[in-house]
């Protein structure tokens, strides 16, 4: 079978643009993106769009603080940009789930309906897994970007003032959400490398998560050191990001590491299986 | 000059089940080969190693020098898979023209190759319509188109014409016949007839094991012809026999004579037509040699 390398940059930028295509173009996507947009409204309309109102409510500051205090969350509400705080909470949580579900399907359709057959005699596999891979994570990356720029928006309704300010709030949540989101859309193109439909791959997912969870949570338990295997979940480190109380190395880092660890995981599978 | 495709020892096993059976051959460029054999003898596990879908588990296998699946061999081999499908939910004309683009071509350059090879397949006038509105032939056409894009020196097309209606399966073998001075194309089929038309080398394969046969040349010291007539008559065998320079004649299907001559200066397709002619039997067809089919299956009946 293929050697791998090289990286041909042009097949590599071919492919995960199919993907934008896929997602932009297609019935299926756009339904998809409909659902998205809807969901998106109501969190703006209310959750984002009142954010605010609650928050600063002087009955209500005091107990804000004290709640936000007790779960690690205080530093957001020194944030001006009181929308982006609300919206930090929310994407942090929704987009890793969401990613699941939008990449669920990177290969796999594509495998057992034979297309990857006419794509590998065109391009290497790891062009094939990686080029998905891109194109997964720049379409979340588009919808990450579009639900910033409506918040932006709401804030710049609320106060013209805090526009400047949130620009660049929202450009470091940008590039915070999307390196969170990598291990998560990598775990996808793992998953698709052996699942047999994009649904088991969901299947796959979920356990991984649940079942996952329990066994390392007892292996925790018996043996405390065990408690590393924790670093084999994607977002694992979401809790403390959260609350803004974790280091941006570890931010970044943790992400990163996990991706390339489940991208090489992936392609060892992917190389070595029949299409 | 250096053969297109060496197999050496080749052999594929699924667990216990041994698909292909230690297979060596080589293919030159040049006429249409034919791939034939019955059903699970091998046939698509050969071209899944050629495409390199899989990994042989014995022996080697080269395609212009390079393993299969290699990266230096995009744009010079070509293949339809049995049974693959384009994605459903695309127009054909962006499929194609991705992968067009995938094979180095600009996005103008791209889209007017994606016309041209549906052109080549007759379906010019659908390219905006989506893989899955076609019906099952006109994937089919659209499937081989995919494998025309650019300038691919091998084409290998598994039961190309499988499914198509009697006209665009002769468009098929039409459009092969053409392209055939440009690349060498490796057919599997289950329609000898077709093969033979095409193909000069036939590479058969049964439970694993390959042989090679030829269509167009008589390789060995014996010369036949072939004689299919029209209706049964009685005791042709023996009338055959009774020609000049004829030394046995056998039926090999019903209506159907081989006759083994040794060459004399009297051209003997001459006098068995004259002979026929004379007895006032209907001929449909005078082979030179053995047809295929007689080739690859039992001969003589009794």
């Amino acid at each position: 079978m293929a050697t791998p390398l090289p990286i041909n940059v042009g097949r590599l930028t071919q492919i995960a643009g199919f993907e934008l295509v896929r997602m932009f173009l297609t019935k299926r996507g756009l339904i998809a993106l409909a659902a998205f947009a809807l969901v998106w409204l109501i969190i703006l309309r209310y959750p984002i769009g009142q954010a605010v109102g609650i928050v600063s409510a002087p009955d209500f500051e005091q107990i804000a603080r004290d709640i936000s205090g007790s779960i690690g969350l205080s530093k957001l509400l020194d944030w001006p940009e009181a929308e982006f705080a609300m919206y930090w909470l929310i994407a942090l949580y929704s987009f890793p789930v969401f990613g699941l579900f939008i990449c669920s399907d990177q290969t796999v359709g594509d495998r057992e309906r034979g297309t990857l057959r006419f794509l590998s005699l065109r391009s290497t596999r790891f062009e094939i897994l990686f080029g998905r891979f891109l194109g997964q994570l720049a379409v979340l990356a588009c919808l990450v970007a579009i639900t910033l720029v409506a918040t932006l928006a709401v804030l710049g309704f609320r106060d013209p003032s805090l526009l400047a300010g949130g620009f660049a709030r929202a450009l470091s949540i940008f590039l915070i959400l999307v390196i969170t989101l990598c291990p998560f859309v990598a775990l996808m193109t793992l998953i698709n490398t052996f699942a047999r439909s994009s649904r088991l791959s969901i299947v796959l997912a979920i356990l991984y998560f649940a079942a996952g969870g329990i066994i390392v949570g007892i292996l925790q338990w018996q043996i405390p050191v065990l408690g590393l295997l924790d670093y084999l979940f994607p977002g694992v480190q979401i809790e403390l990001l959260a609350g803004q109380n974790l280091p941006l190395l570890s931010a970044v880092a943790i992400p990163l590491v996990q991706t390339a660890v489940l991208l090489s995981v992936a392609q060892r599978i992917f190389a070595r299986s029949s299409l | 000059m250096r053969p297109l495709i060496t197999a050496s020892g080749l052999s594929k096993s699924y667990g216990a089940k041994l698909a292909l059976n230690n297979v060596d051959f080589e293919i030159n460029k040049g006429a249409p080969v034919a791939l034939v054999g019955p059903n699970g003898a091998g046939k698509t596990t050969l071209f899944s190693l050629l495409c390199g879908y899989i990994a042989p588990s014995k022996g080697s296998l080269e395609i212009l020098g390079h393993k299969p699946g290699s990266a230096a061999l995009f744009n010079k081999v070509s293949a339809l898979p049995q049974d693959a499908q384009l994605d459903p939910r695309f127009n054909i004309d962006k499929q194609l023209a991705f992968y067009a683009k995938l094979q180095g071509m600009g996005a103008k350059q791209s889209q007017t190759e994606a016309l041209r090879v549906l052109d080549l397949v007759g379906l010019k006038e659908i390219a905006k319509q989506r893989a899955g509105d076609l019906s099952h032939g006109m994937r089919k056409r659209v499937t081989i188109a995919q494998a025309l894009i650019g300038a691919p020196q091998i084409v290998m097309l598994d039961e190309a014409t499988a499914g198509l209606d009697p006209i665009h399966a002769r468009e098929v073998r039409e459009l092969v016949s053409e392209l055939s001075e440009q690349a060498t194309f490796i057919l599997s089929s289950h329609d000898l007839t077709e093969l033979e038309r095409l193909c000069s080398q036939v590479l058969h394969l049964d439970k694993g094991v390959l042989s090679e046969h030829q269509t167009k040349t008589n390789n060995t010291d014996k010369h036949f012809y072939t004689l299919m007539l029209s209706e049964a008559y009685q005791n042709v065998e023996q009338q055959l026999q009774a020609i000049a320079g004829v030394s046995r004649v056998y039926m090999s299907q019903h209506k159907e004579y081989v006759v083994e001559y040794q060459p004399t200066s009297d051209p003997l397709d001459i006098a068995l037509l004259n002979f026929c002619h004379q007895q006032h039997w209907q001929y449909r067809q005078l082979v030179n040699g053995h047809t295929l089919e007689n080739q690859i299956f039992k001969q003589e009946k009794v």
